[in-house]
């Protein structure tokens, strides 16, 4: 008997040796330790056996069932790994293929740049305002103390709809309509379109601007040059140089125009700077009195700065963009760009 | 205005060098648009004096000259010009030498015969702007002397940005002056000396100022017996530096001293006004002069003229008439210094469109106490440089004296508003550099004398301005302020609408951004409704297609597609504004609107798709829902009856009676007519209406801890059922329990009857409470199938 459990351990491993899939070994585990199998034949006939064998070669069955189970159990282990191996060798992919994606979008540079730039704003404490692009000319010009007959109407090359009614030139109007709305104090950014004659390769009809209004009871001129230098070196970077220089506006007294250092060149000079090695990017200005009279506000009890600046130019130089028509042209392969 | 740095230094000694002059410039308010220096690049160019002048052999067109530079033998050199003779002294560019742009000049070979240099046109030399053969210079110039000390090339020229608040600065002596108060040096005017004769002026002529409202100040001299001619060399070359075309010495010479003290002169030919008398007046409505450059002009009655008893022969300030012109046949000179009011300048100026010098000085103010001076500058002039005699005293009518200004300045103001504290003393001392004169002193404020050239000074804040100038920008710290808000709002939308264009840009679209011109003529091409044909016309537009503000920006987009029409993939959106005009306000109402065009394939060419599809109607649909979605607007649909759009494919937005917006296929009429792909899509939603509409309230709703069970259910109904009016039908079946319905199939084809379609329909069913049973479910599933058999005649399949 012992012969023959010693023949189905051997026909057993050697069998579960050569298995090479799973469903094979589950097979051989049935020939040999199934009910019927051939483990289990040979322990039935272990009545016949005299009764002091018996423990002996119940033992020593076990013991060869225990050895059977556990190469099957090795057996399977191997298979399995191997075949975790071919199935992952099969699913190998080209993992430099492109993502399955239809892309996403391109938000307009100007609105890139206009988000940025009032995040910014927003940051320090102002708000937003916005007023209509086509305007009278009592907000344009006269309230911000420019009567018809004032030459620095010259230089606006206003859009006419009708006697007393113009496009925007600028977004200043919206001084006067927000400091009618409300009492000081008032903090407000203006972003906006406005429109002047002028169409050339450095000019477009239609233009956005950025104006900034602050007022309280003790806004100086050095806030307005410490809220612009902070604005820069936000938006520009740390390195980026400031200069105000004095100007005139009609709404502003002192007024000033603020230069950066050329942001090509480095303030070495360039093309781009003619040479100067500044670029001009803002006008501003402590808010005139008579503006404050037009409002409503008591010059005595109150003084405030005001702001205004090209955001078009501002994303030119941000992108390197060569000419403000590319802004509003619409070509899909300028717009993918950014 | 161009100024020469050599010319300015005859009026105040600079002490620093050019460049620094045109920092600190800069840093005063002028800005400095361009420095050039003129003769920087000429090198080796000398007078050389022309010995003698012989026939080429070998070239009619050329002659062989002997040149004397001062230096070792006179130079053989060739010469294609032919204005010069023996004796004329002349540029002589020698071996070696630079002419503007970085001409080199060689000794060469010119049609067999050695050229050893180059005798130089103006041009050549960039002093004129062309020229006739070589530039001959006076006799009196010394040989061999530098050509760029000769022609005063040794220069620097700036281009400076005079600021409309500033025409004091727009003249030399105006330059020096801010530039002398600034560096603390003193200004040297020059010193005008006149001969008049015993014969006085008032004898022959006389002035009447019958508008003194517009003519404060009018001033008149006569010489006779001038002798008109060219002007002197140094004359000419100063009017060239500045621009300016020289005439003659008479005109020249007003044009001379309005450069330099920037008060504009103007001189008539005595004998030809009639009367020999000056009538400053009105002109009569319709009266016509014809002014200088030959134009007749018509004029209105509140425009100013200089008249004679009988005409007008000027359009006062502005330009001079044609008819008592200053000419060779000139003997006797009327010359007129005058102070004219500002606005009337301004305004005959703009209606004639005549921007001229003298315009441009007077509109931004003259100096009504430089009248005299400028007479008298001119007159002694013409002396110098024409002869004749001066008539003896000056008609100097000033019926409204032009008081001085007086503003105070309270010194703590000062460092209030620019938030620097600046010492009383060196803010006073500032302002007396500047002319003004302290008058009613205390300790903490001071009345201002404001000069009489100083027009924009008239608040304390003009004076803080002339302090911070000076004490300079730079200097004044930058520190943040404390920023109190106000607690109104002024735009509660902004934040919104850059919320959907990220949705939009997040979802593959590409944000436009266009003028906002438009045209009635296109609206009309892509049959808008006539309401949108209501426009706000502008008054003076670029161009007949840009000649009103859009009312849509559907055109816009289109455009873009067009423009783009190569690309295989459109998807494109733009937000901004539309103009409506409103016959009940002055201004259009403006609203905000996103219009978006779908057009060409909705996926890109990639390995991993099989096949490209094109955008369809749901596409675009799918895209709006997702903004009114995210707003969490509840809306309808309706069928939209848009002449621009596909009949069968296009839908309005609504929300109870508002129409929030519309989309759709565009009409295949309209697609061939722009030439553009058919399979395009296009939406304009009303932004404003969007965001007015009250949100819809977000509450919690319990999350079930029961499960869930689902049911599908087919269904064959008629093809013009919508499927919304199932879905809404079904919707209030189960009382919450009900949870969801999907529409995941809808067939129409072969499979069903022509007009059937089948409609795939899933159920989940789930509720708060208990676990539903089959027999519950059932039930409901029941009942869907009753509604369904009743309200749409539906077979379940």
């Amino acid at each position: 008997m012992i012969k023959e459990l010693e023949k189905i351990k051997e026909q057993a491993i050697k069998k579960i040796e050569e298995a090479q899939s799973t469903d094979l070994l589950e097979q051989i585990r049935v020939e040999f330790l199934g009910k019927k199998g051939k483990i289990t034949e040979v322990l039935k006939k272990l009545g016949t056996l005299p009764a002091e064998e018996r423990p002996k070669m119940g033992s020593i069955a076990n013991e060869i069932k225990e050895i059977i189970t556990n190469s099957i159990q090795e057996q399977y282990q191997i298979i399995l790994e191997k075949e975790i191996q071919k199935k992952i060798e099969e699913e190998k992919i080209d993992i430099t293929l492109p993502g399955r994606t239809c892309g996403i979008g391109h938000m307009h540079v100007i609105n890139q740049v206009m988000s940025e730039i009032t995040d910014i704003f927003i940051q320090m404490g102002f708000q937003i305002a916005s007023g209509p692009e086509v305007e009278t000319e009592y907000y344009n010009f006269e309230s911000l103390n420019t009567p018809d007959d004032h030459p620095a109407r010259d230089v606006h090359d206003t859009f006419y709809v009708k006697p007393g009614v113009v496009l925007r030139t600028h977004t200043s109007p919206v001084q006067m309509r927000v400091m009618e709305k409300t009492k000081p104090p008032v903090a407000v950014i203006v972003p906006g379109r406005v429109y002047r004659v002028d169409n050339d390769a450095s000019h477009s009809p239609m233009f956005n601007q950025m104006e900034g209004l602050l007022v309280d009871e003790d806004i100086t001129f050095a806030d307005l040059k410490g809220t612009l230098m902070y604005f820069v070196h936000k938006f520009f970077g740390e390195e980026t140089a400031v200069r105000f220089r004095p100007h005139y506006f009609p709404f502003t007294e002192p007024s000033a125009e603020m230069d950066i250092s050329c942001t090509v060149c480095k303030g070495k000079g360039c093309r781009v700077c003619k040479n100067s090695g500044w670029l001009e990017i803002l006008g501003c200005g402590m808010v005139h009195p008579r503006v404050f009279q037009y409002a409503g506000y008591d010059n005595e009890k109150y003084q405030g700065y005001a702001f205004g600046f090209g955001i078009d130019r501002m994303a030119m130089l941000k992108f390197s963009i060569p000419s403000i028509n590319l802004l509003f042209d619409n070509n899909l392969k300028f717009l993918e760009q950014f | 205005m161009k100024i020469s740095l050599n010319w300015l230094k005859e009026y105040c000694n600079i002490p620093v060098s050019a460049k620094e002059l045109a920092e600190q410039m800069t840093m005063l308010g002028l800005e400095i648009e361009s420095m050039e220096e003129p003769g920087k690049e000429i090198e080796n160019v000398f007078v050389g004096k022309i010995l003698d002048i012989q026939p080429h052999p070998q070239a009619d067109k050329l002659v062989i000259c002997k040149t004397d530079i001062g230096k070792g033998e006179p130079l053989q050199i060739i010469c294609g010009a032919k204005n010069m003779k023996a004796g004329d002294k002349v540029p002589t560019a020698i071996d070696g030498a630079i002419l503007p742009g970085g001409l080199k000049i060689t000794r060469r070979k010119m049609r067999g015969i050695d050229s050893f240099g180059m005798m130089c046109s103006g041009a050549e030399l960039k002093v004129e702007e062309d020229s006739e053969g070589l530039l001959i210079l006076p006799p009196e110039t010394p040989i061999g002397e530098d050509i760029k000390k000769v022609l005063g090339l040794d220069d620097v020229i700036f281009d400076i940005e005079i600021t409309p608040n500033r025409g004091d600065w727009a003249s030399y002596i105006g330059l020096a002056r801010e530039l002398s108060a600034y560096y603390n040096i003193p200004i040297t005017l020059p010193q005008i000396q006149i001969k008049e004769v015993e014969k006085s002026v008032s004898s022959v002529s006389s002035v009447t100022i019958e508008c003194p409202d517009y003519c404060p100040r009018y001033a008149g001299r006569v010489i006779q017996n001038v002798k008109v001619a060219p002007s002197p060399d140094w004359l000419v070359r100063k009017l060239l530096s500045a621009g300016q075309r020289p005439i003659n010495n008479i005109v020249d010479i007003t044009n001379f001293v309005l450069l330099e003290i920037g008060h504009p002169l103007h001189a008539f030919d005595f004998n030809k006004l009639n009367e020999n008398r000056i009538i400053v007046r009105l002109a009569k409505e319709n009266e016509e002069i014809k002014t200088l450059d030959g134009e007749l002009r018509k004029l209105k009655a509140n425009q100013m003229v200089i008249a004679d008893a009988i005409k007008p022969q000027a359009l006062a300030g502005i330009m001079g008439g044609a008819d008592s012109e200053v000419d060779d046949n000139t003997i006797n000179v009327f010359l007129e210094s005058a102070y004219f009011d500002p606005i009337s300048i301004r305004r005959t100026a703009r209606a004639h469109n005549l921007l001229t010098e003298a315009a441009q000085h007077f509109q931004r103010g003259a100096d009504p106490e430089m009248v005299l001076w400028a007479i008298n500058r001119a007159t002694a002039l013409i002396q110098e440089l024409a002869g004749g005699e001066v008539l003896q005293g000056i008609l100097d009518e000033y019926p409204q004296k032009i008081e001085r200004k007086f503003v105070k300045l309270r010194y703590e103001r000062t460092g209030k508003r620019l938030g620097i504290n600046i010492e009383q003393n060196f803010q006073k001392s500032i302002l007396i550099n500047l002319g003004f004169a302290a008058k009613d002193e205390t300790e903490r404020e001071v009345n201002f004398i404001v000069p009489s050239w100083r027009h924009d000074v008239t608040l304390e804040e003009d004076l803080i301005e002339e302090i911070a100038r000076f004490y300079g920008y730079d200097k004044v710290p930058n520190t943040l302020p404390k920023i109190r808000q106000s607690s109104a709002v002024f735009d509660a939308s902004f934040k919104k609408i850059h919320n959907i264009r990220t949705l939009l840009v997040h979802k593959g679209l590409t944000e436009c951004y266009s003028w906002t011109f438009s045209n009635p003529e296109i609206m009309q091409q892509l049959k808008f409704p006539d309401n949108y044909l209501n426009m706000v016309v502008l008054q003076n537009p670029l161009s007949k297609n840009l000649s009103t503000m859009r009312t849509s920006i559907i055109p816009n987009l289109l455009a873009t597609a067009q423009k783009n029409h190569l690309e295989d993939t459109i998807s494109i959106f733009e937000i901004g504004p539309v103009f409506i005009p409103d016959d009940k306000n002055i201004l259009p109402e403006e609203k905000q609107k996103i219009g978006i065009l779908l057009s060409g394939y909705a996926n890109p060419r990639l390995w991993c798709y099989n096949e490209r599809k094109h955008y369809d109607f749901f596409d675009l649909k799918g895209i709006v829902e997702d903004i009114l979605n995210m707003l969490s607007i509840t809306y309808r649909i309706e069928g939209s009856e848009f002449p621009l759009f596909h009949p069968g494919q296009s839908l309005k937005i609504k929300n109870q009676n508002k129409e929030l917006g519309y989309l759709g296929k565009i009409s295949p009429k309209v697609a061939h007519e722009l030439e553009i792909n058919e399979n395009t899509f296009i939406g304009e939603l009303n932004l404003n209406d969007l965001l007015n509409i009250p949100l819809k309230k977000k509450v919690y709703k319990t999350i079930s801890e029961f499960p869930s069970t689902s049911r599908d259910l087919a269904i064959l109904v008629d093809r013009i059922i919508p499927v919304a009016d199932i879905y809404t039908s079904l919707k209030t079946i189960g009382e919450g329990i009900l949870q969801k319905i999907e529409i995941f199939d809808v067939y129409t084809g072969e499979q069903v009857p022509k007009d059937k379609k089948s409609i795939a329909l899933g159920f989940t069913f789930c509720s708060n409470e208990k676990t539903l049973t089959d027999t519950e479910i059932d039930a409901l599933v029941n009942e869907i199938i009753n509604r369904l058999q009743k309200q749409f005649d539906a077979q379940i399949r």
